[in-house]
């Protein structure tokens, strides 16, 4: 059976790569008593996929992963077991089973919201109204074409902007994967282009991940086929 | 310090998880409650030191039983390091992030002689005084153990205390001490320090030269002070402590696995071996306790592999019914079991082919030697039968690959021996092209012979640069095809050569070599051998005394009041016989051959498993 599972990964593990995160993964289902399948063949693995990549230096408030059991649990169960064996900072929300033939978490989401954390003092209806009206949002690509123009205009779908403690949280929905993938370093870019002083970002967390339909953006739990 | 880590530091460095702590099982004692707080520094980066099986075992056997506290740190990689400086970022523990200079006692373990570089720049990023005069007891004790310190001289002005042995018997109640005479001045301290047994405080001890430069006598000047130092020992390892719940690193590290101790020590006895004489006598740990840790450290760590090391684990006498019962308890849980270093024979290919189902992709093996005559030599107890047999059990069951170890530069070598290592791995080739499926490689991986203190070797003479340089033009000359041969840095292994037979004069070297930049000195990609050559120089010291000259069986050796068990008078019948190309057996199987640290340490050989797994002819 294929569970999915949406987790959180703390601040204090924000330095881990997708690989280390795997392994890390990887090492609790092993160390917990869950009924994990594995590959056929010489060397076995466990068969589990994570969803898009998490930067290096980010934290997560909702990131996904599927995972396959050779026997059935229920969803609590699963959820339960594994945030026995978690190492502190991060933990299961969520589990849900979904359909074997579900597509991958790889191939659904196409969205990610990503939330800045600021010193606020800036006039944020006004920032977001000068988002809105350019017609072009140009960075220097951080991704592929390293260093070419790239154009975020169409890849940004929604912001929004609230305050708390003097502290303001800008979070923003881009668009993942093809055809315009926006990464969190030219977010930040484009913020320090359009006046965010860069000391005044405290933070920067991957806030959830999104199959985008439309106007709406449905988590990978909501939307499995 | 933690935030200002995480926000300004840590993002601009190439692998952050380095220096994050927060691993899973890390211990993070109570700072208040704990008696003495101790920092146990790797001289290396965080990936090499945390796979050290010894520093595994001090952090759980301190914590996990004693009332005091160990915390980790490691040597920054240079891009830390210069935004350390920048930043006035003094270097911390992983687990409480506070500098080492808060610690009451810091630790530093030597794996390897060239460490010494980073252990001074460790000490200076924490604004601690390099040498141990200029500390007095606003700052913390600095500690040095590991095997390195069984010759400690060259390290003697920069170290408070020297560890001496086994770190399981003696780090507990040094602790204990430490915590007793807490209060004191810092001699006072030292003083009853120095009367634990395997504890050296070279502060105490006067060292005369003849004019010739080599030791006249190294007496203490205080009284209470052991004029000679013995080596600590763990008499029963399988009563001994081992971690069942150890810290579980997040970034992949060189040894990323459960490891079991099946045993220390090795009696082989290869006469260049300094492992095989300091950690002897070889002792086992019970099947029973090996499956019981096993279990603990899977079910607490996860681990997709479980390494059985030791120095020579086939030797081991419960070795294939371990690895079966272990294979048949994990296999399907897709956790695989390795052996990572064989034996020379065919019964050691078979068994690794029979557990480790996967990766058969090189097979190492180490004859250390190319001719029969210089495997007697130097003790290494392997025929060329059994070498090709064993190559062959590996080609005809699906390896393809095959990399022997060697070593150059040995005593009494001549160019018949370096055409023998050459002959030995053609014939390898010749086994592997009538056996194995598919094209055959073979390797060959050079080192240069180090003589080490304490070992029957330490009255030999080390080869030259040149020497080593000629050796290695002449062999690639004679290489034949299908044979790639590597060597080992000769310059790196001279320098090792200086401070493995090394006195007290080298610590101004050091210094100055120090000063020049040196760190780092085990990588390539740092070393720099022309700056040790000018620290050399301006510190007066040639450094060929050290490696190039043969001394006689009358000099008296600065590591000589380390009392490892082993006898001088051994040490020395094992040179002649050398000399003569005789064999010494090991003596868990033969007789025993009167190396003295049985009766003179009330210890023995321990075979836990029966002896009916003897060496295959
Ligand atoms: S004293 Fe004898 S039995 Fe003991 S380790 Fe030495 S040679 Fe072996």
């Amino acid at each position: 059976m294929r569970l999915r599972a949406e987790y959180r990964l703390g601040p204090d593990l924000r330095f881990l790569s997708n690989l280390e995160m795997m392994r890390l993964m990887e090492r609790a289902l092993r160390r917990s008593s869950l009924p994990y399948a594995l590959t056929e063949g010489f060397n076995p693995h466990i068969k589990l996929s994570l969803g898009t990549v998490l930067p290096v230096g980010l934290w997560g408030m909702r990131e996904y992963m599927d995972v396959e059991m050779a026997e059935n649990i229920g969803e609590e169960y699963f959820k339960e077991r594994m945030n026995e064996v978690l190492p502190e900072g991060v933990r299961i929300n969520k589990a849900r089973i979904i359909p074997e033939e579900a597509p991958s978490l790889m191939k659904i989401i196409n969205s990610a919201s990503y939330t800045f954390v600021l010193r606020s003092g800036y006039d944020w209806q006004e920032w977001q109204e000068r988002i809105w009206q350019a017609e072009r949002l140009p960075v220097k690509s951080r991704g592929k074409k390293k260093d070419a123009e790239k154009d975020l205009r169409a890849g940004i779908f929604k912001i929004e902007t609230s305050l708390e403690n003097e502290l303001a949280f800008l979070n923003i929905w881009v668009a993942t994967g093809d055809p315009v993938n926006v990464r969190y370093d030219e977010l930040h870019d484009l913020l320090t282009i359009t006046g965010i002083a860069a000391r005044d970002i405290i933070d920067v967390y991957r806030s959830g991940n999104y199959i985008k339909e439309g106007d709406f953006f449905y988590t990978p739990l909501e939307k499995v086929i | 310090m933690k935030e200002k880590l995480f926000k300004d530091i840590l993002p601009r460095v190439s692998k952050p998880v380095r220096y994050m702590g927060n691993e899973m099982n890390i211990i993070r004692k109570d700072w208040d409650k704990a008696k003495v707080k101790m920092a146990f520094c790797f001289p290396d980066v965080y990936e090499v030191g945390m796979s050290h099986i010894g520093g595994k075992i001090l952090y759980g056997l301190i914590n996990e039983t004693t009332d005091h506290l160990l915390e980790r740190a490691f040597a920054p990689w240079p891009d830390m390091e210069e935004l350390m400086r920048a930043e006035n970022i003094h270097l911390y523990t992983l687990e409480s992030y506070r500098p080492l200079k808060d610690f009451e006692v810091v630790g530093f373990t030597m794996q390897y002689e060239l460490a010494i570089t980073n252990i001074l720049n460790m000490l200076d990023l924490a604004g601690i005084p390099l040498w141990a005069e200029e500390r007095d007891e606003r700052y913390p004790l600095i500690v040095a153990g590991g095997p390195v310190v069984f010759n400690p001289e060259p390290y003697a002005d920069f170290i408070d205390v020297f560890l001496i042995g086994d770190g399981e018997e003696l780090l507990p109640e040094f602790l204990d001490e430490v915590y007793a005479t807490r209060g004191l001045k810092k001699e006072e301290r030292l003083l009853r320090l120095a009367k634990i047994e395997g504890v050296y405080v070279p502060a105490f001890y006067q060292v005369e030269y003849n004019p010739d430069g080599t030791l006249k006598r190294m007496y203490p000047q205080k009284p209470g002070v052991p004029e000679k130092v013995r080596k600590r020992v763990v008499k029963d390892l399988d009563k001994a402590y081992f971690p069942e719940k150890p810290v579980l690193p997040y970034m992949s590290i060189v040894h990323d696995r459960a490891v079991l101790e099946v045993m220390r020590g090795c009696q082989r006895g290869c006469r260049f071996c300094h492992a095989g004489i300091v950690y002897r006598p070889s002792r086992e740990r019970s099947i029973v306790t090996l499956k019981k840790q096993a279990e603990n450290q899977i079910k607490n760590t996860g681990y997709e592999e479980i390494s059985l090391t030791s120095l020579s684990s086939l030797d081991y006498s419960g070795i294939e019914r371990l690895a079966r019962e272990l294979v048949a308890q994990y296999g399907k849980k897709g956790i695989g079991i390795s052996l990572p270093s064989l034996r020379v024979d065919a019964f050691s290919v078979d068994l690794a082919n029979e557990i480790q189902k996967v990766r058969k992709t090189t097979l190492t093996l180490a004859p250390e030697a190319g001719s029969q005559r210089m495997r007697n030599i130097i003790n290494k107890n392997v025929t060329e039968e059994q070498l090709l047999d064993a190559v062959e059990a590996a080609f005809q069951s699906g390896w393809n690959a095959v990399k022997l170890y060697f070593m150059i530069g040995l005593p009494y070598e001549t160019e018949e021996d370096l055409d023998g290592i050459i002959e030995l791995m053609e014939k390898v080739r010749d086994v592997g092209r009538k056996y194995a499926r598919r094209a055959v490689e073979v390797r060959g991986s050079l080192s240069c012979f180090v003589p080490k203190a304490h070992t029957p070797f330490q009255w030999q003479s080390q080869a030259s640069i040149e020497e080593l340089e000629t050796k290695k033009r002449y062999m690639l000359r004679e290489k034949k095809k299908g044979i790639k041969l590597s060597f080992h840095d000769s310059q790196t292994s001279y320098l090792e050569g200086v401070f493995s037979r090394g006195n007290r004069k080298l610590s101004r070297a050091i210094y100055l070599a120090y000063q020049k930049g040196c760190k780092f000195d085990g990588w390539s990609e740092y070393f720099r051998f022309d700056l040790w050559q000018e620290a050399f120089y301006e510190a007066g010291i040639d450094p060929d005394f050290y490696t190039r000259r043969r001394p006689s069986y009358d000099e008296v050796f600065p590591w000589d009041f380390i009392d490892i068990g082993v006898t001088k008078a051994f040490l020395r019948k094992e040179n002649e016989k050398a000399a003569r190309g005789e064999l010494t057996l090991d003596c868990r199987h033969d007789k025993c051959s009167g190396c003295g640290i049985c009766p003179r340490l009330e210890v023995k050989v321990d075979i836990k498993e029966g002896r009916e797994i003897a060496p295959k002819s």
